[in-house]
């Protein structure tokens, strides 16, 4: 059996990918494995479920939106701005890695994840809440409703939310302009 | 002379027109189907062995789903129901005095549920289904108010309705029950079996099925030549449920008594208000009961042994370019969970090759789901549906109306008929 391939171009984490033959059907979260061995995303459930295998796609816009990889074709994501877990840190010429972003910073501070394995969904889903607030900032006495209803998805199975939740709050504070006075 | 004659005549027609209204409006012509015998209270023994059949009772009627709120006491009321004349709230039905139906009499809560008139007389807004209730037996009203009575009292005040002016006036409710109250009971067809009659029962009376499924005219009220025809209810199709609309959406008789039972089956998961019909209704009806329903709206008098299941609709032909842009839509936003051939996933994913929403005249439930979305379901027996994502933000109305296109005429075998300004209304919430 053959599959029925389609060329597919599209930028990941600023690089952009030349046309490149991938299967119709093939999931996003296949071709970044197989294809650019970018294997941050997570496979959790494999139905859309758990929100581990998110990137980001930065619209044309500037707005970021939140995609899950699973259940999303390769295809769908042809032309867009793609970023992975793996291209929010900022490196230097040679790749390597200078300054964490300021959410996995946080993560790291609060001690927010044990396994780990959640954590590049949630990396994801607090930089694209924090965009949003940039553009829309919210009342502080909304804030906490406001993480909750943007993270909730997420789904985490060994520290709990907690320090999740504390990070999140933490780095939205101290960055000026997403909370109103 | 003759200009005289004709403004007397003009005058005398006014007054009569005044006076009739009057007299409607006063409830002269407002006809009781309670019999004189319920003024009889009941006695505690009456009441202590009713009860037990009353919960049943009310549980094929559906009281609970409109009486309680989520989260809330249960029949405590609450519930809104937004309407193009503003917002009724459902009452208190427990045993309360004060706020409930605790110191109803028999005869004013039969009168409230079959005439429409509550205690005081009081008209009821008939978002309370009397018009259908009307045809309940007077032992099942009396087996109901039994066991509401049997219930704990809530102390919950109801919530004031906030409808505009005239609607807010509820003895202006005479002059839709003169329009729209059938004035005759139903009783017995002998030439039909036991099980019709029980299903058309529990279809017309109980289960109140037209109160949704029946178009309704331009005052309101439900349009009896198009009986079960299908109605446009809060943005969203309550479908044809006559045999030949049940049969279009892909069902025999044991497949919709089973859809009814559990909620699921091969045309898809029981969604919008139907969902909440199975969670407090159906799914506790007995096998008898939902098999006497589906017998009844297939017109037949005793569910069949076997029944072949209707032919798969022939596809319909696509131009080429809708059928692309879909087919690469539906492999990247629905194939991972509905399947490449729109197969599903048991007990995850509902198919869509068979899905009763793609063979329905209108494309507008599929579009308003898939622009929507679905919260996590749970429904008898273990079964959990997955979210489904809102689409809203992923796809534009060229998209949508090429994907609703495509997968109709594909698997429902509808004409390709959705224009991108038709999402845009139903977008819009029209």
């Amino acid at each position: 059996m053959t599959l029925a391939m389609r060329k597919l171009s599209l930028t990941v984490n600023g690089k952009t990918i030349d046309p490149i033959d991938v299967p119709e059907t093939m999931m996003m979260q296949d071709f970044l494995y197989e294809y650019l061995n970018l294997t941050g995303s997570r496979m959790g459930c494999g139905q859309g479920i758990c929100h581990a295998c998110t990137v980001i796609v930065d619209g044309d816009d500037g707005a970021m939106r939140e995609m899950r990889t699973c259940i999303t074709g390769a295809h769908w994501f042809a032309g867009k701005k793609v970023r992975t877990v793996e291209g929010h840190a900022t490196r230097d010429a040679s790749g390597a890695i200078t300054a964490l972003s300021p959410v996995q910073q946080a993560f790291i501070e609060h001690f927010s994840f044990q396994c780990g394995y959640c954590t590049p969904g949630f990396v994801t889903g607090a930089t694209v809440l924090m965009d949003e607030l940039k553009r829309k900032p919210v009342r502080r006495a909304d804030l906490e409703q406001t993480i909750s209803e943007a993270l909730e998805k997420h789904i985490c199975r060994c520290t709990g939310y907690v320090r999740y939740f504390e990070a999140v709050r933490d780095v939205i504070l101290k960055t000026p302009g997403l909370v109103k006075a | 002379m003759r200009a005289r004659k004709l403004l007397g005549v003009l005058i005398l027609l006014i007054v009569c027109g005044a006076v009739l209204a009057g007299c409607i409006f006063a409830g002269l012509f407002e006809k009781s189907v309670v019999a004189k015998d319920i003024d009889q209270p009941l006695l505690p023994d009456q009441m202590k062995s009713l009860a037990q059949r009353g919960a049943y009772v009310a549980v094929a009627a559906d009281c609970y789903a409109c009486h309680t709120t989520t989260g809330g006491a249960p029949w405590a009321g609450g519930l809104p129901f937004k309407t193009p004349f503003g917002t009724i709230y459902s009452t208190n039905i427990s045993s309360d005095p004060d706020n409930g139906i605790g110191n109803w009499s028999r005869a004013e809560f039969h009168r409230a549920v079959r005439d429409g008139v509550g205690k005081g007389g009081r008209h009821l807004y008939p978002a309370m289904p009397y018009a259908s209730y009307r045809k309940m037996t007077p032992e099942d009203v009396d087996a109901v108010y039994a066991y509401l009575m049997s219930r704990p009292p809530m102390k919950v005040a109801n919530p004031a309705n906030e409808l505009t002016f005239p609607f807010n006036i509820r003895q202006g409710l005479t002059f839709w029950n003169l329009l729209n109250l059938p004035s005759e009971t139903q009783t017995k067809d002998a030439a039909r079996s036991d099980v019709w009659n029980r299903g058309r029962y529990l279809v017309d009376a109980l289960a109140h099925c037209g109160e949704c499924h029946t178009p309704r005219n331009l005052t309101q009220g439900m349009i009896p030549s198009d009986y079960l025809k299908g109605a446009l209810l809060e943005g969203l199709f309550a479908p044809d449920i006559t045999k030949d609309g049940l049969t279009r959406m892909g069902f025999t008789p044991q497949l919709l008594a089973g859809f009814m039972n559990s909620g699921l089956s091969a045309q898809g998961a029981m969604t919008n208000q139907m969902y909440e019909v199975v969670h407090f209704s159906t799914q506790y009806m007995t096998k008898d009961d939902l098999d006497a329903m589906s017998a009844y709206l297939f017109g037949l008098d005793a569910l069949p042994k076997d029944a072949t299941p209707p032919a798969p609709p022939k596809p319909v032909p696509v131009a080429a370019e809708v059928a692309t842009a879909a087919r690469g839509t539906y492999v990247a936003l629905c194939a991972a969970c509905h399947g490449a051939e729109g197969q599903g996933i048991p007990h995850v994913v509902v198919p869509l090759a068979t899905n009763a929403s793609l063979r329905l005249t209108s494309a507008r439930n599929l579009i308003h789901t898939t622009l929507n979305g679905i919260p996590a379901r749970r429904f008898p027996g273990l079964e959990r549906m997955q979210p489904m994502p809102a689409f809203k933000d992923v796809l534009d109305d060229r998209q949508m109306a090429d994907l609703a296109n495509w997968m109709r005429a594909t698997w429902g075998g509808e004409p390709p008929n959705v224009k991108a300004e038709d999402v845009a209304e139903i977008r819009k919430g029209h």
